[in-house]
Formats: structure tokens, sequence, C-alpha cells
């Protein structure tokens, strides 16, 4: 495994002994890092309240149907969310070239890091009462449209952040079976049935566990989303009860038991999906794209040409309205940027901010994957379980409770500056932990056999290793994976919104400044700038890590030329 | 577990600022509040340079939270080891739980130039603007608006509007208020009859006016009767006005205060002195989009003539304390049955 391919155990020389650990010492580095932070900052919390008592969870109904309803929403959201990316990745793999297919690709990447105020606000202006699909509502249904408000609302706007998520990392994993396996489903004339049960869903079937968590937990500690349309106070979760317990009321003892429960429902859940297996990953795959347009997949004619049509353009519809409603809107406010002067710093600001929570994440990922792989190639699963479990520590802890706790921590104050930007950071890093492992995961542990052996034999280690069996496979999860927590830092306000700041804003606090004292055109260019810097950024990655020819000035492959597979048979 | 070195070494990072911070030069003062004040546009930048002027030799430094309720957290946390000198936004009912933790000086400003619609005589919280909580429409989908609540409660169920929710607002703790103030033991019943016209409860005011309001969602929605002067003076449109109702309206005060602990008293002295001139009390009206705490005469901008001018009434701040958790209650039944 990943350790392996990092280091050879046994067949080192003398002297490599200290190398040989590197991998174990840093993912221990990592956790304790994590563990420190999460555990510390709760555990701060807990020192402070006066007394905790679990009993008043059942006992209390509010708090009893505050549950309730966290799960159920969750539960929901997580499920259709899943229900609905399996057939639309299915259908993305299918074909793999159609017009927009890139495009429709690079906005499911995007649909996760819109700040929710500003997905809000498209989703506002689709499917609200006044919103472009209204009309469309009340002429196949005769009411009125009021959907976008109730539980009905609350997955809508969950399965707008969370299909696309869902259906991109599917689509991978279908992605990465090996020419070889689609060129004898072929041979042997498998049909769509048989397809799907020989290749596509073991392939999918590896990831959904994980994947499920992931989104349940993403759901389960939605706050904006779920007030908003929630309708009332009926539609209450976790995170509101929290937020009330800790800053109305507070409660720190409620705060702590709140935050308990969530964590102990999140883990409980990860751990159920770890346990599970399987080497899911979001590689910006040109590693094994065994089909791109060499020839058509016999299931792709028929009847599932008009099926797969269908499903990509409900995707379109889902995904596409809400994110040009809010272009529009900042088109609109585009001239008063002008006059802004404090947006170029602003982006300056969040840029610097999230390209060190970006490496953070990056680097601790690295560290806990090889000390998982160090960790399950000696037979120690649990503890390797762990290790990667722990990854998920900072997502499943309330933002809330970590400002909090860490500020407890450092009284007594917290001094301004950079101090607060150099938290917010810290957490930003530790909180995109979950998706940088999503990404760098099959890379890293899914390392052929064949080649770690000729390696062995070869006796490549340390750095050389690295160099040439390691990073060509890397490169371009690390970057993707770097992209994608660098852009959950730049959309990130509740973390900085814990800390305060001083007179500087960073892009997200604009545009909450600006909504703040009634600007509302000038908020939607600022967000608009904030997608065109996703959007910028993922370019710019796949741009810099893309797959440069080999022999520059050698001649064009000629067309009949036989490719190798582009890869064996990962390690099952 | 493994708490005790990252507490370590995250202890040394703030010491280390702390000491960078104690060599800075001449004195400074760090105001805390909230992070539209001290937006570009916002008050705070010509309060800043308008202060800075008068004092030669001082800088004002503003840390921005996310509103009032984030101010009194961040110094309940910090108690006595706060870094601020002055603390301004927290409104009157967050008064009674700050004074409360008994960190603030009295300001010994006079109060003589106060022009607000009630009395005022707090020797500690010193208000720098005001305002009323109102219901603003929109006059294309909503040519007659309800005169009062009595009205609102009876319209036909298709009239929605807007609000935000007690627990993390305080714009919805100002409704909860207003209705209890108006209808006192019938509050329960009357809320009730509100939530039929209720199209959705936001976590917090940016929510319910920009992505709901804006977009059309309701021609309601619970904001300030202030609101308004925004859309007139700077977008020079009249279709947002607020609706006056006939019971009156619940009062808003924003205060500032000063910390006992700050190492510059007379300093922030000086600056709570010059709260309630004309040089800070400028920027209030557009900056902020509230009522100045003194007559500003010619320097009040017009729009503000053509405000509702409703009866306004608020509870004192240590009823409030005393009986928010249980008017939330009350809420939460009347709101989920």
């Amino acid at each position: 495994m990943a350790s392996e391919a990092l280091t050879a155990g046994k067949a080192s020389p003398h002297g490599q002994r200290r190398l040989t650990q590197l991998p174990l010492w840093a993912g221990l580095t990592a956790l304790a890092a994590l563990v420190g932070l999460g555990l510390g900052s709760l555990g701060a919390l807990l020192v402070q309240a006066p007394g905790v008592s679990p009993s008043s969870l059942w006992r209390e109904p509010y708090l009893a149907g505050v549950l309730r309803f966290s799960l159920w929403q969750a539960s929901l959201s997580t499920l259709v969310s899943l229900a609905l990316a399996v057939p639309v990745a299915v259908a993305l793999a299918r074909r793999p070239r159609f017009v927009g297919r890139r495009l429709l690709l690079r906005a499911m990447e995007l649909s996760l890091v819109v700040p929710s105020l500003i997905a809000l606000f498209g989703l506002v202006a689709v499917h609200g009462r006044q919103g472009w699909a209204a009309p469309l509502w009340e002429a196949l249904t005769g009411a009125p449209a009021g959907y976008l408000y109730g539980l009905s609302g609350i997955v809508l706007a969950h399965v707008f952040y969370n299909l696309p998520l869902a259906a991109r990392l599917l689509l991978q994993e279908l992605e990465r079976a090996p020419a070889a396996h689609w060129r004898l489903a072929a041979q042997l004339g498998l049909q769509r049935q048989a397809i799907w049960r020989t290749l596509e869903w073991p392939a999918l079937k590896r990831l959904l566990p994980r994947l499920a968590a992931l989104i349940f937990t993403l759901c389960f500690t939605s706050f904006a989303i779920v007030m908003t349309l929630g309708g009332g106070p009926g539609s209450t979760t976790l995170e509101v009860a929290l937020y009330q317990a800790l800053k109305f009321d507070n409660d720190l003892a409620l705060a702590a038991l709140l935050a308990l429960v969530q964590l102990t429902i999140c883990l409980g859940l990860w751990a159920l999906a770890l346990s599970q297996g399987g080497a899911p990953s979001l590689v910006a795959g040109d590693d094994a794209m065994p089909l791109q347009g060499r020839w058509q997949r016999r299931d792709a004619l028929g009847v599932s040409r008009f099926t797969d049509g269908c499903w990509l353009v409900a995707l379109s519809l889902l995904l596409l309205p809400p994110l040009a409603a809010v272009v529009l809107a900042g088109l609109g406010g585009v001239t008063d940027l002008a006059a802004q002067s404090s947006l170029w710093p602003a982006l300056g600001r969040s840029l610097v901010m999230a390209a060190g929570a970006g490496s953070l994440a990056l680097m601790l990922g690295l560290a806990l994957l090889a000390g998982r792989g160090w960790l399950a190639a000696r037979g120690q699963r649990l503890t390797a379980g762990l290790m990667e479990g722990s990854g998920q520590l900072i997502l499943v802890l309330p933002a809330l409770v970590l400002g909090t706790g860490l500020f407890l921590l450092l009284r007594p104050r917290l001094g301004g500056g950079w101090q607060g930007y150099g938290l917010v950071v810290l957490v930003n890093g530790f909180m995109a932990l979950p998706f940088v492992m999503q990404v760098l995961r099959g890379a890293l542990l899914g390392l052929p056999v064949a080649q770690r052996r000729l390696a062995d034999q070869l006796d490549i280690q340390g750095l050389a290793r690295f160099r040439w069996l390691l990073w060509p496979r890397l490169r371009r999860p690390a970057a993707l994976a770097l992209a994608y927590a660098m852009t959950l830092s730049l959309g990130d306000f509740s973390v900085i919104a814990l800390f305060g700041s001083p007179s500087a804003p960073t892009l997200p606090m604009l545009l909450y400044q600006q909504l703040g004292s009634y600007r509302w055109q000038t908020a939607a260019a600022t967000a608009l700038v904030l997608l065109a810097t996703v959007a910028a950024l993922f370019m710019c990655f796949a741009w810099l890590t893309r797959r440069l020819p080999r022999y520059p000035f050698a001649c064009p492959p000629r067309p009949d030329f036989p490719q190798p597979p582009a890869n064996d048979r990962p390690e099952p | 577990m493994n708490a005790k070195p990252i507490c370590t070494a995250l202890g040394v990072v703030a010491g280390l600022a702390a000491v960078s911070a104690m060599a800075d030069e001449p004195r400074t003062l760090t105001v805390y509040t909230y992070d539209s004040f001290v937006a570009e546009w916002g008050p705070g930048p010509g309060i800043k340079e308008a202060f800075e002027a008068r004092c030669g030799d001082c800088r004002l430094e503003f840390v921005a939270l996310s509103g009032g309720v984030d101010l009194l957290q961040r110094l309940r946390l910090e108690g006595e080891g706060s870094a601020a000198d002055l603390v301004l936004g927290l409104d009157m009912n967050l008064m009674a739980e700050a004074r409360d933790l008994d960190l603030l000086a009295p300001h010994q400003a006079n109060l003589s130039r106060l022009s607000l619609p009630v009395e005022w005589d707090d020797p500690v919280f010193l208000p720098y603007d005001w305002g009323r909580f109102a219901f603003v429409y929109d006059r294309e989908a909503l040519p007659n608006p309800p005169k009062s609540f009595a009205e609102l409660l009876a319209a036909p169920d298709d009239l929605k509007v807007i609000i935000q929710d007690p627990r993390t607002s305080v714009t919805g703790l100002g409704l909860l208020l207003w209705m209890k103030r108006v209808y006192g033991d019938e509050a329960p019943a009357a809320w009730e009859k509100l939530n039929d016209h209720v199209l959705t409860v936001t976590g917090g005011w940016s929510q319910a006016y920009f992505s709901l309001f804006m977009n059309g969602e309701a021609p309601m929605v619970l904001s300030y009767s202030t609101s308004p002067a925004y859309h007139m003076a700077v977008e020079n449109t009249d279709r947002y006005q607020a609706a006056e109702f006939a019971e009156g309206h619940y009062l808003q005060v924003e205060t500032a205060a000063m910390l006992k602990t700050s190492e510059h008293p007379a300093l922030a002295r000086d600056f709570l002195d010059f709260v309630l001139t004309a040089d800070f009390q400028r920027h209030i009206p557009l900056g902020n989009v509230m009522y100045p705490a003194i007559e500003l005469g010619e320097e009040r901008p017009a729009v503000f003539d053509r405000l509702i001018e409703p009866e306004s009434f608020t509870f004192t701040p240590d009823e409030v304390q005393a009986h928010r958790r249980e008017w939330i209650r009350e809420w939460l039944n009347a709101s989920t049955r």
C-alpha cells in the first residue's frame, strides 16, 4: 500500500530504517494536531460548563424534536442526492463526448463551494414564488409555486449542493475501471443489465458508504439553508440550537452536549463507512480513461440515448439556472466594482489565506494517508482506520464550538490582526481535510502491484521512489485537492466570523459587509468575482498539471497506433 | 489527549503578538463593533478620521464581529483580559446581560445633547443611534399595506411576510418583543395568526432582505423603519417603504460603552464625549441607516423627514433579560404547532 510505495520495508539496506518509518511519524504528527485541536477545544468548553446532563436530550421535547428533525432532513437529503447521483454519473460515464460536457463538469465542481448566501439567492431566483420556474410550476400543477419553503426546499437546496459533488466522485470511480474490463465486456456482448452488475455497481458500491457519510455530515451541519428555507421554527436543526445555546443563552453545558451528540452521530457514521473499505477518489482523471472516444459502448445505443439525455438535461436544469441567476445579478453590479477600493486587496488577502489553508490541508492529508497506509500494510487495521477517520473530525465538529473552544484555550486574550487570520487559516485547512483526503486517497493507496514490485527489485528508495513512482500519479490529484481546499477556504465565512477581524476584510467578509448595508448589487458583483476566482483556480491548477508530451518535438502518434492501457490493474 | 502541545504552541504565538503589540507607538484605542459599521462605506472610516484628527497623537482601531450578540459573547469569553477599550453596538436588549458581566465603566458623558424618543439616564451605556423595527413593503407588489398589527393578522392568507428568528437575529428578537408589548398575554394567539402569513423565518436579516425580499418573494419583510431612507437617498427609489402600525413600534437603541480594564481610560472617555458630537453623528444616518442620537439640524439628510414617525416603546433591559427565554419558548410553542 502507500507506505510500501514510499518505502520498501525489509528490502531496504541498513541505515534506511529511520526513513521507512517516516510515513508513520508524519501521520502521527498530523493525527496529534487534529485530535489536539478538535478535542482540545471541545474539552475547553466542557471544562467551563457547570454540568452536562445528557438526559435533557430526551426529557426536553424541544431538543428531542430538534434532533429528530436534523436526522430526518439530513438522511432524506443524503438519500435523494445519492439516488439521483448514481444515474447521472452512469450517464456521464457512458457519454464521454458531448458538447458542453467539460463545462458541466466544471459547474459541478463549482457548486460545492458557492457560499450559502449566494446559493440561496440563486435558488430563490429560480425556484422561489416569483422565480423563473414559478410559471411552469403553476401551469403544471395549477397551484402557486411554494415548494421552496419547508422540507422540500431544504432537500432541494441540499441536493443542489451535494448531487454534483456525489456525481462527480462517482464518475471518477467509474472511469477508473481498466480498459481491459470494457474490452472484455464488449467481446462478451454484455448488455445493459450485465454491465451494471459486473462493472458499474461494484465500482460504485465501494464509494457509496463514504460519500453517504460525507454528504450526511454536510447536510446535518447545514445552518443558513435550513433556517432560510425551513419555513419556521418547526425546521430547527442541531446547529441552530447550538447557536442559541452558545450565543444567546450562554449555556456552555448545553452547547457542549449538543456538540457531543453531533460528533457521536457523524463519527459513528464515518466509522461505519470507513469499515466498508474501498478506495474512492476524485482524480482529475486522465489516468484511466480507457474509453475516451475510441469506440462506442454497446449499451450507448438505443433507448439509453434517450434516458441518458434526460438525466443530463435534468442535471443541467438543477445546476445551471441558479448559477446563471447569480452571474446575471453580479453583472448588474459590475459597474459598482470600479468604485470599490477594498475589493482587490480583499481578494488578495483571501487568496493568500486560501493558499495557506490549502497547503496545510494537502500536507496533513498526505501525512494521514501515508500513515494510514503504513499501518494497514502492517496489519494494524483499527489504528489505520482511526488515522483516516481523524481527518473528518474537524468537519463534524461545529465551527462555533471549535471557535469558542479555541478562544477559551487561548485566553486571556487573542490578539487581533494576523493572529486572527492565522487561526482562520489553520481551521480552514483542517476543515478541508475530508475533501482533500477523498481526492488523494485513490492515487496514494491504489498503486499497482507490478510497479511497486519493480521498484522494490530495482531498489528505488526514498526521494527517487517518491519522484518516479508516486509523484507522477499524485501530481494531478494533489492539484485538484489543493484547488478544492483553497476554494473552500476562499468561500468560508463561518470561521472568519468567529474570530473577528480588523477593518481589513477578506472577500466573503466584504460580501457580508455589503449585504449588511443594503448594497445588493455590489454584493452580487463581489459574489461573481468570488465565483470567477474559484473557476480560475480550478482551471489554473488543471493547466499547470496537465500531462505534457514527453517529447514535445516528436511527430504526433498515428491515430491507429496501439496505445498501452493507461494503468495496470490497481491492487485489489 | 494531545491538547497540551497545541495549547502551548498557540499560547506562545499569542504571547509573541502581545509583546509586539506592547512595543507599539502612541495610544491606540481598540473598539469592538459589528462588521457593517467598519465597512468602507459605513460610518467607521469617517469616524476614525474625525477622532484621530481631534485627539492628535492617538489611533482608533476597529475590530469587527458579526453582530451585537457576538460582541457580548466575545466580552464574556475574554473577561478582564479583553483587548477592547470600547464596545460599540450592544443594543438595549443585550444591555442587562452586558452589565452583569461587571466589565464596563460609567461613561460620564453629558446626556443633555441626546435626542431619543425615550428618556435615557443610563450611567454605563451611551446611545449613539436608534431606530424602530418595522415591516418594509414593496409598493409595487402591495399598494395598500396593513395599517396596524390587527389588520396584518386579519389580512387574507396570501399576504406573506418574511421574518427573522428571535433565537439568532436582533431584528427577530425585536419582533418578538414588539408583539409581546402589543399583545401581552394574548401574544401566543397573535403569533398563531401571524404565522399564517409568514413565508419563512430566516436566521439573519441579510438572508431575509437580500435573498428573499429583494427577489420579490414576499411583499413585506421585517426590518427597520429607516431602511427606506437608504433606498430613497442612495438608490433614488420610493418603491420600498415602511408600514406604519397604529399600535406603535418597538424601539431599538444602539449603545457604546467603555471597559473598566481599558489601558487608556481618559482617551476612552474622550471618545464617548465625541460620540454625541456632530463629527460622529453625521456619519450615522446614511452610513448606518439609523437615526442619529442628537439633533443634527441641517446635516440630517432630507429623506429622513419622509420616514414614518409612529409612537414607539420598549421594555426595560431588565424585563427583557428576565423574560427572554420564557417568551422565546412561548413563540416556539405557538409556531411549531
